[in-house]
């Protein structure tokens, strides 16, 4: 728990705690009685010796207040009690043993919530008639169903953890498991419920009181007060104010100390921010001069992301990436997850997650207008009109990628004409004609499905049709294949090959982790490591002879048919955060020496078209 | 489709039977003779021939399964028994006060949607900034407020000092038209106030929610406007949760407009029930609670029917 939480809890805590306590020495303070009546002085102002006035009967309304808060807390919190003791055994009952226990515990207690509550009330109240007594008998009735709810859900989960089953398996009873391993777990939520329980409660008694079917007369209570002072309130307005007052502010002070307390024992509801909706959010860096080479199509220099993280520490998951792209080239970006080749996808097209940002190095695109643009520093509309039409994406999850409540023929629709106007019927032509290009089967038909009516490989299929849809000068397929079945693999490749025949002078850039995929596709390929690139070249150089010991190590662990016995990489990827100096796979590497921890390794030009991070990269030729 | 429909119809029918059986049987199983219960006034015992003469008139003398068939098949031809004290069939006098209770849950639904939607977005939108934080906190207090202390306050405030609409009452659409509205507009205001904190509160999470979801990167990635985004692929995904949360809350309206009806004069089926309570008029109460019990069921069946057409994957499941 935070400090800040902590704080939090910490002043609807004293409030609902000083009414509490008020509450309970009522009793002995030195208050008029509450019920003892003095009909001259009725409806009078407040004055020395009644501080809140006198109300219709000329009772002491300040002393009627407060003895109301001992009335209305006492029956909720009795009532919440009781209710959170059953509903929490019916819940562990009916979660532990299940089958006819749960139908006879939580299931019953959950008919109870197909009925208005207040209806319910006003049932049992006509049965029993009015009172306290019934008032908490009620509400227990009301609010027991949620505490087993809670609790029958929590004890399911817990049921099934592997801890649970182990002291089962040792012949624990199931009391013991019940009370030892289940209750603690089940009590941040119970204990929220509980607050919130009361809150209600408070809420329904003087409700009931206020209609003359909760609380009996003389006895004070909030809602018998307003109830009262509804019929003088043309000459007493104070009366109903105090009560009113009281009412508000209890209920406003428990509902503030139950959403704090969520808050608390539930962090991620908390909000997040994206920043892509903060209108005017031009993404204004300082310009990096001197870089007058001509970029072919794509030419990506000293490219850095840095993370903030809710705690505020920050990291750089990707550094100093340069890469270029030609029109017609394909290049591959490998590594591992956590490499940070998905985060330099995102940056590109400046879709990266609110936590992240681009601190430094250019992205300079060239577009079909011949006008080359730094796309770190194009404004939000400038880039998204970019984006789908010059510059493409396709993700790794089609499942995830596709709105699940629109047909995908609309999806595919908007997406054209989100950049040139067009009448309806080209557009459907163009649609249909783009799903059949894709090769889905049956496109007329299946342009009017829903994404789940699809499989993964045709959904991935209707991904890349909306991606060419406008024909973009640069493709970026992040890990397109992963979610997808083997077979189906091999399907998307040969189609994004095709397409990039047929596309004259697409750029690609496949971001994959798998190497027998790059040896397919890519004419070059850049080897990315901690979020930094350590080896670039083209894929048949590289391939055969690799200039870092990172590359050889991932072409080693490559499984071939007839090679020898398959090599793992020791230890894992560093987390951003925590990077040694020097080199980073140093750690890793078997032909680190004290020269690779000294300082971090430039990425060297070794020949025409070929760099790597190594300072040995001589001894690995 | 047809199969999802028909399932939860049938599911609906079963839920009404249940809360039927249910209600015959709190009268009939609680402890003490309800006749008996009726007609003590004040702890004192009733006459013996009355109690006799009651039970005859109500059939408690009957075998309770007997009872319970009879109660059945009155039910099913939609005959709810008659009053105790006039003998008035309860029926009619339901079928007379339900559109008034009915129009003021509606108003305060529809007023509930207009205000809390855009805020909800609103805030949703602008997550974290001031004013979120304001919006957020405004509903909690809001929420906070029960319905009775806002329409006594609110009659305090606009019908006796400033003296803008009437204090309550009712006056039917064909007499006059606007005096109906403006009768209409503080009971249904009251209601709206919690529930449009509830539709505000449910808009932004849920909105949020989608925000991060992978299908807004995918579509911002295609190059589609914020404002399409906005509402094609966030506002139209995030619509579910709020429909559900809304529509419990209209439900237990069903009873709950029972403290608006009466602060307010409505003559609605709330202070028929009140009135039913008092009196302890047991086919009265019965009756009423029956009729909103399979009211609410009815509704969550339109809601289920209304996930349907919000989410198409929903008609496969």
């Amino acid at each position: 728990m935070s400090r800040r939480a902590t704080w939090h809890l910490l002043v609807p805590g004293i409030i609902v705690g000083a009414i509490t306590a008020v509450a309970l020495v009522v009793p002995l303070l030195p208050l008029p009685d509450p019920i003892r009546m003095d009909i001259p002085a009725r409806l009078l102002p407040p004055s020395v010796g009644h501080l809140l006035g006198q109300d219709e009967y000329g009772r002491d309304v300040l002393s009627r207040i407060l003895w109301g808060a001992r009335t209305s807390l006492v029956v909720a919190f009795v009532a919440a009690a009781a209710a959170a003791i059953v509903g929490t055994c019916l819940g562990l009952f009916g979660g532990y043993f299940r089958g006819l226990v749960e139908l006879l515990t939580v299931r019953t207690a959950e008919a109870i919530l197909c009925f208005p509550p207040l209806l319910l009330a006003l049932l049992v109240v006509t049965l029993l008639g009015p009172g306290a007594g019934t008032l908490i008998t009620v509400l227990a009735f009301l609010y027991a169903p949620g505490f087993a709810r809670i609790s029958f859900a929590e004890t399911l989960m817990v049921r099934a953890l592997d801890y649970v089953t182990a002291q089962e398996a040792l012949g624990a009873r199931p009391e013991r498991i019940v009370i030892r391993t289940i209750l603690p777990n089940v009590a941040p939520a119970l204990l929220v419920q509980f607050s919130l329980t009361v809150a209600s409660a408070i809420v329904l008694e003087s409700g009931l009181s206020f209609l003359g079917l909760g609380v009996v007369p003389p006895a004070p209570s909030w809602g018998l007060m307003i109830r009262g002072a509804r019929s003088t309130m043309e000459q007493a307005p104070w009366l109903l104010l105090w009560p009113c007052l009281a009412l508000t502010g209890t209920v406003i002070a428990l509902n503030m100390l139950c959403d704090r307390l969520r808050d608390v024992l539930d962090p991620r509801a908390q909000g997040r921010q994206s920043s892509w909706l903060a209108r005017g959010a031009a993404r204004i860096l300082p310009s990096v001069a001197g870089s007058t080479q001509k970029p072919s199509l794509l030419r990506v220099e000293g490219l850095t992301i840095e993370i903030t993280t809710p705690s505020g520490a920050r990291f750089r998951p990707v550094r100093d990436i340069a890469l270029t792209v030609a029109p017609g080239e394909t290049l591959a970006m490998v590594g591992e997850s956590g490499s940070g080749k998905t985060l330099t996808a995102l940056a590109l097209l400046g879709l990266l997650p609110p936590a992240a940002r681009i601190i430094g190095g250019t992205a300079l695109f060239t577009g079909r207008d011949g006008r080359v643009r730094d796309l770190n520093l194009l404004a939000e509309p400038e880039l998204r009109q970019l984006r789908g039409d010059e510059i493409a994406m396709v993700f790794q999850d089609p499942g995830n990628s596709l709105n699940p409540v629109h047909r995908i023929y609309h999806q595919l629709a908007e997406t054209i004409r989100a950049h040139r106007p067009a009448n309806r019927s080209a557009v459907a032509v163009q649609a249909i004609g783009l799903l059949r290009e894709v090769g889905l089967p049956d496109a007329e038909r299946r342009a009017y499905a829903f994404p789940h009516e699809l499989s993964g490989g045709q959904l991935q299929r209707v991904m890349i049709a909306m991606a060419i849809a406008n024909g973009p000068r640069l493709l970026i397929a992040d890990e397109p294949t992963t979610a997808l079945d083997v077979t189906i693999q091999a399907q998307i490749l040969d189609l994004l090959a095709a397409l990039k025949v047929r596309s004259q002078g697409m750029g690609l850039i496949f971001v994959t982790h798998n190497l027998a995929v790059v040896a397919e596709i890519a004419q070059r390929v850049c080897v990315m490591y901690a979020g930094q690139i350590v080896e670039e070249g083209p894929v048949s150089e590289v391939f055969a002879r690799p200039r870092h010991p990172y590359t050889a190590a991932l072409i080693a662990s490559v499984p071939e048919g007839g090679s020898g016995r398959l090599v793992a990489i020791p230890g894992t990827v560093p987390l951003p955060g925590a990077l040694a100096r020097g080199c980073c796979f140093a750690p890793r590497c078997p032909r680190s020496g004290p020269e690779c921890t000294a300082d971090l390794p430039v990425l060297e030009r070794i020949s025409s078209g070929r760099a790597t991070r190594c300072i040995k990269w001589r001894e690995l030729a | 489709m047809l199969y999802y429909v028909v399932r939860r119809v049938g599911v609906a029918v079963g839920l009404v039977w249940f809360v039927a059986t249910f209600v015959f049987l709190a009268i009939h199983l609680v402890p003490g003779d309800p006749a008996e219960l009726l007609l003590s006034q004040g702890g004192v015992a009733p006459d013996p021939a009355a109690v006799t003469d009651l039970r005859e008139r109500l059939g408690l003398d009957q075998p309770l399964l007997h009872q319970y068939a009879a109660y059945l098949t009155a039910l099913v031809r939609g005959d709810l028994g008659t009053s105790l004290l006039d003998d008035h069939p309860v029926a009619s006098e339901i079928a007379l006060r339900l559109p008034r209770t009915l129009e003021l849950i509606g108003t305060a639904a529809l007023l509930a949607l207009a205000v809390g939607l855009p805020a909800g977005t609103f805030a949703a939108l602008r997550a974290g900034t001031a004013s979120d934080r304001a919006l957020s906190a405004l509903a909690g207090i809001a929420l906070s407020i029960p319905v009775f202390v806002l329409g006594t306050v609110a009659i305090l405030v606009f019908a006796q000092k400033l003296r803008w609409v009437p204090a309550g009452g009712y006056v039917q659409f064909g007499r006059d038209p606007l005096q109906h509205l403006l009768v209409l507009a503080m009971p249904a205001s009251t209601i709206a106030v919690g529930l449009a904190a509830i539709v505000f509160r449910m808009t932004r999470s849920s909105l949020l929610e989608v925000l991060g979801r992978d299908h807004v990167r995918a579509a911002r990635a295609r190059g589609i406007a914020p404002a399409r985004i906005i509402m094609h692929h966030v506002v139209r995904n995030a619509l579910t949760p709020v429909v559900t949360v809304l529509s419990l809350h209209l439900g237990s309206l069903l009873g709950g407009t029972v403290l608006v009806e009466y602060v307010f004069n409505w003559p609605g089926l709330s202070g028929y029930l009140v009135r039913a309570v008092e009196l302890r008029d047991y086919p009265e109460v019965t009756g009423i609670v029956l009729v909103i019990s399979i009211l609410f069921v009815l509704l969550n069946l339109l809601v289920d029917l209304l996930y349907a057409v919000l989410d198409p994957r929903v008609r496969h499941a």
